[in-house]
């Protein structure tokens, strides 16, 4: 239940309030509650008696302590701050190289992999209607095409962050390719950004490939092989946005993300894994909205309830494991196409929401993403944005500068207790997994939705440009969209062709096999035969379709 | 005025295996136009060689992944499968959304299944009539295994069940209370219940339960099939289709719609129209009988018994 | 002919290519059974062929596609299949992400409208409600 404040004695307040709340009504008159996305009231006004530091050390704490609500690290982002990850792809593996040098000429060292939807959906090039190949991302399918990505590049000194949906085929090619390079595994450092299969199921997206039960084991057998063989990847990024961006309020967001990842936490331990060994290793990712302070009181509130949460439910007690990290994006459901400049002012709001919600890396979105692949204009623009706010507003310089401020503890505590509740009901439905099997899930959030939705149909809701503020637009002004031309696309599929030719085939097959057969047996990894099949020269679509064979393709629960 | 030439032209086009034609007789026989009934009567005689399988059963039991399996074993055996997919309709609007597509992706471009989706709602003469008129056009277009799928328990549900030749209903542990769920009703008419998701635990004593349910009966046993599936996995799926063809090879159609079966249904499409018939009209006779009863002077069941003898339907 | 009045309309909502996000398609269609339609949804991932099968099977009056990406670029593929298998009365709109650059070429194609983000509820029903209309007054008139 929500933690009431202790009351202090403070001479003279009650008629003090009184005063100002008759100026105030004299002024204002009467109001509607106003409530924010969580569905949490949101007063004029917020005051000691609303929250004050009584419990602070229960309560908040200082960075790095438990219950954590201050920030993860006794440092922050004054000891070591973020650079922004650039994200990348577009077209062939040899376009991929090119931005990629040209960011490690700059001075980055932490880069992503974007690879085409094709290859998100599970597919090789020669799987899909060319019409839509590599408009969004690098078509890689192959060990060739990864080297190609990293050719001239050393694998061993980058952070790759992976959007690579389970079984992570994109992984096993990296590893594939360190070990043609001679470089040791121990030395590939990155995130499997993409590796939470229930918020793909959930939220319907092109990520999910194979059928809910093979999921739950692959990633679990993820998890242990990461253990046991790469030191410096993260095996698991529990992903709050895409449920946000399916319509889930910010509270809903984050409850069920941590219910999801309680889940995957379950799952871990039922496979004999210590929670002080995978916990450190668990890292989320959420979607900042422009509900400014509704999404600092929502970081705030779920890391004090994750700490919580692996303390009292699985008994860690390795400090590391309370930690809740998190890499925040800008929402680009709050992005308009109606003047899209205006998207500058939006993101800079999102971006200071991450800053002071305490998280451990942001990107901030183009203000054209919402029309299609960024243009490097506007991509310089959202990370101008982020230096601007650290180098010229100094924002990080304090640590979570609004803590102490009544209506931000108020409000995490409000939002505290909106999380649980969604959370119990997840617990009671039997946990994450069955919640989002019987469409539970997905009810709750299609409402929100809709509720949403009503409420920018009925203007209660404004979005300027859209509808208020609205002004004729010149279309010529608009951006087109980036194609590569067929010939390059044409040239890949010959590449695609030709390695398929001149390889070896009775070693892919032999391991093609030892995978499918690995989906039966429990004492197998099938992530470790995943990689045996991308070193034995397997593609990513044969190896995605084989487990989709043997596993179930995976088909989304839909409900309107 | 529709064409008698025209609906003779569409009867011929739609027993030919013309697909848009049984679709577009579909349409007219839902909207209830002249064309329609045309179509009806003129489709009698390519009627009776196609058996139906009603299947329902609670939400969340995987019904339409087993039934998708059950269409595959089908189109294996070599039928060609029509599927009547009822949802609900709003009550507020009368609209719906029909989704039992969502699960029949597997046949998505397999022309020997043949899927039409009807909303529950806006049928004049009753959801019962409207669905077996819809079997009756696919029965006479050439669909020899004719799936009738419900999504539960309501009045209508239960009617149409009588126009099926074999009933499925199906069920899955850890639904909560789901054998108690299931409405008596369902369960008196079920000829063959699945145990779906049978790869769970309480599999087997949901079975059990439903079997204890069934020997509890008092009335003369009939007999009833009991099978386990995992519709996900395709477990099961053989047999539960060697059980339907078997109940299906036993007993002459004409035989499986009982008498009592079909008088049932009868009650069901006339008490519809009849009823349609009582809230619209503007007859006097019937307006006086209203008055009567507004004022309190007789109670409702001798209002009803004037009423039918109005129309000539004696009453004890 | 005494058709009933205001049969409601039957609209078809699906996604073709190889996205996935619905949250836009699931808003339209509750909008759509609120306002008394009949509405036929699918998961996504729809193969033209199945599409076309489904609109005849299912005498739909309306397509709505929607499209995030590039999956669009597939929709002249519908409207050409649609055409062929005799279905060239029912009516296709595209709402989603839809380069301005590439609305002509849509249009072109047979498509009706194109939904862009920041269309309002009332002139998605009231639009697809008209073609309803105009699929069904073609379609009998044609048979």
């Amino acid at each position: 239940m929500s933690r009431q404040p202790v009351q202090i004695p403070l001479p003279g307040f009650e008629a003090a309030r009184a005063r100002w709340q008759d100026a105030y009504r004299r002024q204002v008159g009467d109001e509607k509650i106003r409530r924010n996305r969580s569905g949490v009231e949101v007063r004029p006004l917020y005051t000691p008696q609303d929250w004050n530091g009584e419990r602070y050390l229960d309560d908040l704490g200082f960075p790095g302590e438990a219950p954590m609500t201050r920030g993860i690290y006794p440092s922050m982002h004054r000891g070591r701050s973020w650079s922004q990850r650039q994200l990348i792809g577009l077209g062939t593996p040899r376009d991929y190289n090119a931005r990629l040098n040209r960011i490690l000429d700059a001075g980055g060292s932490a880069v992503s992999l974007i690879p085409c939807n094709s290859v998100y959906r599970g597919y090789d090039a020669d799987e899909v209607d060319p019409l839509l190949l590599g408009t969004c991302g690098a078509v890689v399918n192959t060990v060739d095409d990864m080297d190609t990505c990293f050719d001239g590049v050393d694998i061993g000194s980058l952070s790759t962050a992976m959007n690579d949906p389970l079984p992570f085929t994109l992984l096993a090619l990296l590893l594939a390719v360190a070990k043609r390079r001679g470089v040791p595994w121990s030395k590939i450092t990155g995130t499997s950004n993409q590796s939470d299969y229930i918020s793909h199921f959930v939220a319907n997206h092109m990520f999910f490939r194979i059928a809910l039960p093979g999921s739950r084991r692959i990633l679990v057998d993820h998890i242990d092989f990461a253990a046991r063989h790469l030191p410096g990847w993260n095996p698991l990024s529990v992903v709050g946005q895409h449920m946000q961006q399916a319509g889930a309020t910010p509270a809903e967001a984050m409850a069920l993300t941590l219910s999801t990842a309680v889940q995957y936490a379950q799952d871990c331990i039922a496979r004999g894994m210590d929670p002080d060994t995978f916990l450190p290793r668990f890292t989320f990712f959420f979607d900042i909205s422009i509900s400014f302070f509704e999404e600092i009181a929502k970081m705030r509130a779920g890391r004090r309830i994750w700490c919580r949460v692996v303390r009292e439910r699985f008994g860690a007690s390795d400090p590391r494991a309370w930690r809740f990290k998190f890499h925040g994006q800008t929402s680009g459901v709050d992005l308009t196409r109606q003047q899209p400049l205006n998207n500058i002012a939006r993101v800079t709001a999102q971006a200071m929401a991450g800053i002071f919600g305490g998280l451990q890396s942001l990107h901030t979105d183009s203000y054209d993403e919402v029309l299609s692949v960024p243009t490097e204009d506007a991509a310089r623009i959202a990370v101008s944005t982020q230096n601007i706010l650290r180098e010229e507003a100094y924002l990080t310089d304090v640590i979570d500068p609004l803590g102490g401020s009544y209506y931000v503890e108020r409000l995490t505590d409000d939002m505290e207790e909106e999380i649980l509740a969604v959370m119990k009901r997840i617990e009671d439905a039997g946990g994450m997994y069955r919640a989002v099997e019987s469409g539970l899930v997905q009810s709750m959030i299609g409402a929100s939705a809709l509720a949403f939705q009503e409420q920018v149909e009925s203007g209660e809701q404004t979005i300027v440009g859209v509808n208020a503020y609205q002004v004729d637009e010149d279309p010529d002004t608009r951006v087109a969209l980036a194609r590569p031309a067929p010939e390059i696309m044409q040239a890949q599929l010959d590449t695609l062709a030709r390695y398929k030719r001149e390889r070896a085939l009775k070693p892919v097959q032999r391991a093609l096999d030892a995978l499918a057969r690995s989906t039966a047996d429990g004492r197998e990894n099938v992530f470790e035969n995943v990689v045996e099949a991308a070193i034995a020269g397997a593609t990513h679509g044969e190896i995605v379709s084989t487990l989709r064979q043997e596993m179930g393709f995976g088909e989304p629960l839909v409900q309107v | 005025m529709s064409e008698p030439a025209a609906e003779t032209d569409r009867v011929t086009a739609l027993v030919g295996g013309d697909a848009g034609a049984l679709a577009r007789a579909i349409s007219d026989v839902e909207r209830r136009t002249d064309a329609g009934r045309t179509i009806l009567a003129g489709i009698r005689p390519h009627v009776g060689a196609a058996r139906v399988i009603g299947v329902t059963g609670v939400p969340g039991a995987g019904k339409s992944t087993l039934i998708s399996r059950y269409v595959a074993a089908l189109r294996r055996a070599g039928r060609r499968v029509g599927i009547v997919a009822i949802d609900p309709s709003s009550p507020l609007s009368g609209g719906a959304v029909l989704g039992d597509r969502i699960r029949m992706a597997e046949h998505g471009t397999d022309s020997g299944v043949f899927v039409r989706s009807l909303a529950s709602r806006g049928h004049a003469g009753g959801l019962a009539p409207t669905a077996t008129h819809v079997v009756d056009l696919m029965d006479a277009a050439g669909w020899d295994r004719i799936i009738v799928e419900t999504v539960g328990a309501g009045q209508g549900e239960i009617d149409i069940a009588d126009a099926a030749d074999v009933r499925v209903v199906v069920c899955a542990p850890g639904l909560g209370d789901d054998v108690q769920a299931l409405k008596a009703g369902i369960l008196e008419i079920a000829d063959v219940l699945v145990v779906n998701k049978a790869d769970l635990p309480g599999a087997d004593r949901t079975a059990g339960q439903l079997e204890a349910m069934l020997a509890l009966r008092t009335r003369a046993p009939r007999d009833v099939a009991v099978c386990k599936t995992t519709a996900t996995s395709g477990d099961g799926i053989d047999a539960l289709t060697g059980i339907i063809e078997a109940r299906i090879a036993a007993t002459d159609p004409r035989r499986m719609r009982t008498p009592q079966r079909m008088r049932r249904l009868l009650a069901s499409a006339a008490g519809n129209l009849l009823g349609r018939e009582l809230r619209e009209s503007d007859a006097p006779w019937l307006l006086e009988i209203c008055e009567t009863l507004q004022r309190g002077e007789i109670d409702l069941e001798s209002a009803a018994q004037r009423v039918l003898h109005a129309r000539g339907i004696s009453h004890e | 002919m005494t058709a009933q009045v205001h049969a409601p309309a039957r609209v078809l909502v699906t996604k073709l290519g190889l996205d996935g996000h619905d949250r836009g398609s699931r808003v339209v269609a509750a909008f759509l059974r609120d306002a008394g339609m009949e509405v036929i949804y699918t998961s996504p991932w729809q193969d033209v062929g199945a599409v076309v099968q489904l609109a005849l099977q299912e005498d739909v009056d309306v397509i709505g596609i929607s499209s995030l990406a590039t999956d669009h670029l597939l929709v002249p593929k519908l409207t050409e299949a649609l055409s062929q298998a005799g279905l060239g009365h029912v009516r296709v709109v595209v709402g989603g992400i839809v380069p301005d650059n590439d609305e002509d070429m849509l249009i072109e194609a047979g498509v009706s409208r194109v939904f862009h983000p920041g269309s309002t509820r009332d002139d998605i029903v009231a639009s697809i409600d008209r073609l309803a209309c105009d699929a069904r007054r073609d379609r009998d008139g044609a048979g």
